[in-house]
């Protein structure tokens, strides 16, 4: 009896305690507001306006939207999207941008009705609907995406009826699928299946491009750009650098390690990169010079340190387990480097590295978003970035002078100079370029995966009524403006598609909603010449106001239809450095 | 008794809430924040900005478990992070596979368990009772996904009877009840929309309610290999208590003499033997039923099925907080429930621990 | 974990007021009855070879587990296993089990990765055990308020998937083998917790201590000369099943990658490492695989042996 009434009371006082958590958890504004008013700077008294305007076009009825940021100064690199005519689009750039076209062949610049942006509020994360060759049927969680062929397509439709889309996370289970015929199509062929793939009569090997690249980082500055920069480490200094880079023997890795198909990395960039390869390859192979160098830094023993990876599969490297502990054993046996193997959880590890803040070296890479040379170069080697310690300027001012130029051949001496400096100062080391693969079955026509962008499915032909695709994990959402993640983006692009698209064998640029975008001379006015008699799924037809509100929902941060998933819209607060109207 | 009840419900309470802070906080504690682990890695400064304000997770931590609490009392799990869709919904959508999965498994584990350890009992210290409790014993040490792996490697590649993974065949699908019969399901978001897709997410009831013939069948071939992997543990365990337990209550005077009076031995068995020694193997039951649901994590991983295990584990990946929460409290719900009828159904056999 | 909590509250209870009235000769003739038991004896010897292959581990291996064989003779990655007694060319070097991932002997890696394991099992059950039953026989002996918050705390505990929490804790503290024995033990204290109290409660009531009470003896004291020794026979029974449980669980956690670290041999994770590999090379997932399987099997059967042994009531 006693201990039930001490129980009674016990119960009240945490009933007391819930109440009272509740009750003060009621106000939503709470916590915002304090953030608010620290965050107010000279770009954001603008915000009230709402800066998608409607103007009137030459040539009669039709009212051309647009939105425009209030000015160039806050950081981004648009200035205006302006709909000029019914089926023409004006980008204007606050400063030369001469990859506009490759960055809006991306998934992600998809264009939707603006009505029906509109009549889902901004967010339509299961019903997209396009111009695509496919039109969304049925999303049956967790198992499939049934798609049907667009009878109105544009273009040339797709040469059978239903499109399915699968998933499966375990390599050799998609791989187990392709071989009993219960899918068509498969990604991420696991290296040591690419074998028994290659010699298997009933399945298609495809090579897959996609131009990336792994890199062996090394912290010079500790969290350079920190509240508390932690100072130099022992790769602050040059020889023990430039004895890493010699130390390493990049072919056998290459050789052992990787798929076949994948190269030593000469340069940072892939060669199929346009400038990528400019100026000097990389050192060769010299563990004596690197001895000699590392003992001239004052470490003839060498020395202990870690080495940081995580456990995530990427094309440029498969197998992250089995290579980092490979890299033990050659600094181990070339350089007399101690080096602990830390495995991090993903997030912590991006966070860490990005930042700067870990202590030893670690593997990291980086996979093309769009097929340009700034895309590699200017992310890793650019003044804001501190994931190598301090940025050097003599990099990132040759960087910063070749982006502005527009034509690629113009460019290339600036990019040599680029590449020779990085040899240089050798803020990282880069080893490889890894090969992936995908595999159909045989009786596929025309299978392909292409190196940028998902595959074209309206132009395979699998010689019967539906075609199985199956990825490595289910989308999160149908609405790719607001989506990061590969597999939400090759959902998206078969129902939804942007102004231009990728070859389905090279990184050139192709039209789709936009016959042609053409820039003047610096690069900074893009002017698009949209297709005409094109109908969306619902009927309803396709125009430059269209666009523009594709692409306001994205890019503005103010404007109504701002919404969707993450309500983040990452790829254009990241190809294009800024949101208009964000809070800075 | 029923004071008994009620107290155990009552204490049931604040063991929730417990579970439901100790989540909550759990969760935070992981290292990487949402944001880089949702949008990616190349996620942008300002945009893990806007993200972390969308979802609420800027606000200081008594601020987002009060809006929490205060939320779940109103039977509100939130949102997912990732998805933007209702925690609820994403349940009504996963919970029935790994319903089907652990029942199937159950299922398997009493019939092949119950048969073999009264065979065992019946033929004491032969071959059979030798060989099964042998196995048994090794069904009992296996890991389930090393298992798993192998009966895929077996089954699978190697003779190709069944499929690898998966719940159903690419393009089959079975098609809801309510649509089949012309019901209205309502409203998205409403309770009545969500009940009926929890119930029509049973694929294997769906189908056979429907009449959906080859559907079920599909949906049978997809689902043996994962429900023998995760049968095996609980069916040794169950094998080896019902053996003991007939034994036990075979050596017992009242059988004896039944025998003694002349009553053929099968009949014996049945009538006293099994009922009695069945009461300590229902209660093993109750528990297995909890750690199916553990085990059912790697199952699902292994054959790729989209279940709560699944979900969950992809849901602590991402620092999907309301997801984590919301699932973790549904389980441990179903939980305590479980255990409570466990310790009711013991109290009422054995008065001892009543009085405790 | 699955074994461990199978054990009520009501059933350790009924196992516990079984023991009372053993004499002190108890640990002899309960190891004579558990020699007289086929199942315990054959855990014993497995165990026993267990143990032996741990310690002697440099002799019988033939390679260090750390050792990678890249570029060096006819070998690749993932090779299969080459017996030259069962009939493999002479000229391809020997690898009983094949090679792994990095090119490493895998035989050499099991044997190695037997020392892990045990550790795993023996350290994780020690914790829990420890804690466990402190826990439980304050729980049990002192009562009332204290009795109270502890085993809502051990509700609290309980009321988890015992797999979800781990990997929480896991993955709050990072992974690594230290942090995932940590999770695991906290996650099986709640069973000894349980188990103590239960028998700490059948015996303060009795006669005996009451009597020793009377005569003089402090709380503490007969904690620990009369009840806390009788109660340990339950908890030794759940300690031998635990360390099987452990070493599952230790496995499962390699397996979702929060386990060993590289280049630790640990079966589970050697398991893990190479599982997308079951089609093309089985003998890298069979191996780890089936060496786990006799380990646990070895302490399931010691562990059921002990039971038997102990409880009479409980045999046939």
């Amino acid at each position: 009896m006693r201990t039930d009434r001490r129980l009674v009371r016990l119960l009240a006082v945490l009933w007391a305690l819930a109440l009272v958590a509740a009750a003060c958890g009621g106000d939503d504004d709470e916590g915002t507001t304090a953030e608010e008013d620290a965050d107010t700077t000279e770009t954001s008294e603008a915000a009230e306006t709402d800066s998608t305007e409607e103007t009137v076009a030459e040539g009669g009825d039709f009212a051309g939207q647009s939105v425009t940021a209030p000015d160039c100064e806050y950081g981004g690199k648009i200035s205006s999207i302006e709909a000029t005519a019914e089926f023409e689009v004006t980008f204007t750039m606050c400063s030369p941008v001469p990859a506009f076209r490759q960055i809006a062949a991306f998934t992600p610049f998809g264009i939707q009705p603006e009505e029906h942006l509109e009549a889902t509020g901004g967010a339509p994360l299961d019903n997209p609907i396009g111009t695509g060759p496919f039109v969304l049927t049925e999303w049956n969680r967790g198992e499939q995406i049934v798609y049907s062929a667009n009878p109105d397509y544009w273009g040339e439709g797709a040469a059978y009826d239903t499109l399915v889309f699968r998933w499966a996370t375990e390599g050799a289970a998609r791989l187990l699928e392709l071989q009993s015929g219960t899918v068509d199509q498969i990604t991420n062929l696991s290296p040591d299946d690419f074998e028994t793939v290659q010699g298997d009569s009933n399945l298609t090997f495809l090579p897959v491009a996609n131009p990336n690249t792994l890199y062996l980082a090394m912290t010079a500055q500790l969290d350079a750009f920190g509240d508390s920069p932690g100072g130099d480490t022992v790769f602050a200094d040059p020889l023990v650098r430039e004895a890493i880079a010699l130390g390493i023997d990049r072919q056998r890795i290459v050789d052992n390690f990787y798929p076949e198909g994948s190269e030593v990395a000469s340069h940072f960039t892939p060669c199929s990169i346009p400038n990528g390869c400019e100026g000097e390859a990389w050192y060769d192979f010299d563990p004596d010079r690197a001895k000699e160098l590392l003992a001239e830094a004052g470490f003839p023993d060498g020395f202990e340190t870690q080495i940081f990876y995580r456990d995530v599969f990427r094309g440029y490297l498969p197998e992250p387990g089995v290579v980092a502990v490979e890299f033990q054993t050659q600094l181990k046996e070339n350089l007399n480097i101690d080096a602990e193997v830390v495995v991090m959880e993903s997030g912590e590890f991006i966070d860490e590295s990005t930042n700067g803040r870990l202590d030893g070296l670690y593997l990291l890479g980086w996979g093309a978003d769009y097929p340009h040379v700034t895309n590699f170069l200017d992310f890793h080697f650019s003044k804001s970035n501190p994931q190598f310690g301090e940025p050097h300027p003599e990099i990132y001012e040759l960087l910063e002078q070749g982006s502005q130029i527009a034509e690629d051949a113009a460019a290339a001496d600036i990019y040599a100079q680029a590449n020779d400096a990085i040899r240089e100062l050798i803020p990282m080391v880069p080893i490889a370029h890894g090969a992936s693969a995908s595999a159909t079955l045989a009786t596929v026509e025309n299978g392909h995966f292409r190196p940028f962008g998902a595959p074209l499915f309206h132009r395979v032909n699998p010689g019967k009524e539906t075609f199985v695709f199956m990825q490595n994990a289910e989308p999160i959402s149908l609405y790719c403006t607001d989506e990061t993640d590969g597999e939400s983006l090759a959902a998206c692009q078969q129902v939804v598609e942007p102004l231009l698209g990728y070859a389905i064998d090279s990184g050139a640029v192709e039209p789709r909603l936009a016959t042609e975008c053409t820039g003047n001379e610096d690069a900074t006015v893009w002017t698009c010449a949209l297709r005409e008699g094109v109908t969306f799924h619902d009927g309803s037809s396709f125009d430059a106001n269209d666009v523009v509100a594709s692409w306001a929902a994205g890019i503005d941060a103010q404007n109504p239809l701002h919404i969707g998933n993450t309500g983040a819209f990452e790829y254009y607060s990241y190809l294009w450095d800024a949101l208009i109207n964000g809070e800075s | 008794m029923l004071s008994f009840i009620i107290r155990r419900l009552l204490l049931a309470v604040p063991v929730v809430i417990g579970i439901l802070i100790v989540t909550f906080f759990l969760a935070r504690l992981i290292p990487g924040d949402p944001c880089r682990s949702i949008i990616g890695e190349k996620a942008t400064a300002e945009a893990c900005e806007a993200f972390e304000r969308n979802k609420g997770l800027d606000r200081p931590l008594p601020v987002q478990l009060g809006i929490y609490m205060r939320d779940i009392v109103q039977g509100d799990f939130g949102d997912s992070i990732r998805f933007s869709r209702p925690v609820s919904q994403i349940m009504a959508e996963r919970l029935p596979m790994t319903i089907e999965l652990a029942t199937t498994a159950l299922l398997i584990a009493i019939v092949v368990g119950v048969g073999l350890g009264v065979a065992s009992a019946m033929r004491h210290n032969s071959a059979v009772d030798i060989g099964s409790m042998t196995l048994a014993n090794i069904g009992v040490s296996m890991p389930v996904f090393w298992l798993g792996l192998m009966l895929i490697w077996l089954f699978a590649a190697t003779l190709g009877w069944l499929p690898p993974s998966g719940r159903l065949t690419a393009g089959v699908s079975s098609t809801p009840f309510y649509v089949a019969w012309g019901w209205d399901p309502g409203e998205e978001g409403t309770f009545r929309f969500l009940t009926f897709e929890f119930l029509s997410n049973h694929v294997i009831g769906n189908s056979i309610v429907v009449g959906e013939w080859e559907v079920l069948w599909d949906a049978i071939k997809h689902l043996i290999l994962p429900a023998v992997a995760l049968s095996t543990i609980p069916m040794a365990i169950i094998a080896r208590i019902t053996r003991s337990s007939l034994l036990d209550v075979l050596g017992r005077e009242y059988v004896r003499t039944a025998r003694a009076k002349g009553a053929a031995n099968r009949r014996v068995v049945v009538r006293h033997g099994l009922r009695n020694a069945l009461l300590p193997v229902v209660t093993i039951i109750g528990l297995q039923m909890g750690a199916l649901l553990s085990g059912a994590v790697l199952t699902e991983t292994i054959f790729g099925l989209a279940g709560v295990g699944t979900m969950l584990f992809e849901a602590i990946t991402a620092r999907d907080f309301p997801v984590i929460q919301g699932f973790v409290v549904i389980i441990a719900l179903s939980y305590v429930v479980l255990n409570l009828i466990v310790d009711i159904s013991y109290a009422y056999l054995d008065p001892r621990i009543r009085l405790q | 974990m699955i074994g461990l909590r199978t054990v009520t509250k009501a059933e350790s209870d009924v196992a516990a007021t079984d023991l009372l009235d053993k004499p002190s000769g108890l640990w002899r003739t309960a190891w004579k009855r558990l020699l007289r038991r086929r199942g315990g004896v054959v855990g014993l010897c497995i165990i026993g070879f267990i143990f032996l292959v741990a310690i002697l581990a440099p002799l019988i291996a033939p390679y260090e587990p750390t050792r990678d064989f890249i570029g060096e003779g006819d070998r690749t990655r993932r090779d299969p296993p080459c017996v030259h007694l069962l009939g493999c060319d002479d000229e391809k070097p020997q690898h009983l089990m094949g090679l792994d991932g990095n090119a490493r002997d895998q035989f050499s890696r099991i044997v190695y990765g037997a020392r892990v394991s045990l550790w795993v099992g023996f350290t994780t059950v020690l914790v829990a055990f420890t804690i466990g039953s402190t826990l439980g026989a304050i729980s049990g002996y002192w009562g009332g308020w204290a009795d109270n918050v502890i085993m809502r705390v051990m509700d609290v505990v309980l009321g988890f998937p015992a797999l979800l929490l781990a990997i929480g804790i896991v993955a709050a503290l990072g992974p690594g083998l230290r942090n995932t024995l940590l999770a695991i033990a906290i996650v099986s204290i709640p069973a000894y917790a349980r188990v103590m109290r239960a028998s700490v409660l059948s015996i303060k009531e009795l006669d005996y201590v009451a009597a020793s009470r009377a005569l003089g003896g402090s709380r503490f004291q007969i904690l620990r000369t009369r009840v806390v020794p009788n109660a340990l026979t339950p908890l030794v029974v759940i300690g031998t099943l635990g360390i099987a449980t452990a070493i599952l669980d230790a496995a499962a956690f390699g397996f979702l990658g929060l386990g060993a670290q590289p280049p630790t041999a640990e079966w589970g994770s050697m398991l893990a490492d190479e599982r997308n590999q079951i089609f093309s090379a089985p003998h890298l997932v069979f191996f780890p695989g089936l060496a786990i399987v006799i380990t646990v099997l070895g302490f399931n059967l010691l562990g059921d042996g002990l039971r038997d042994a102990l409880d009479p009531a409980l045999n046939e």
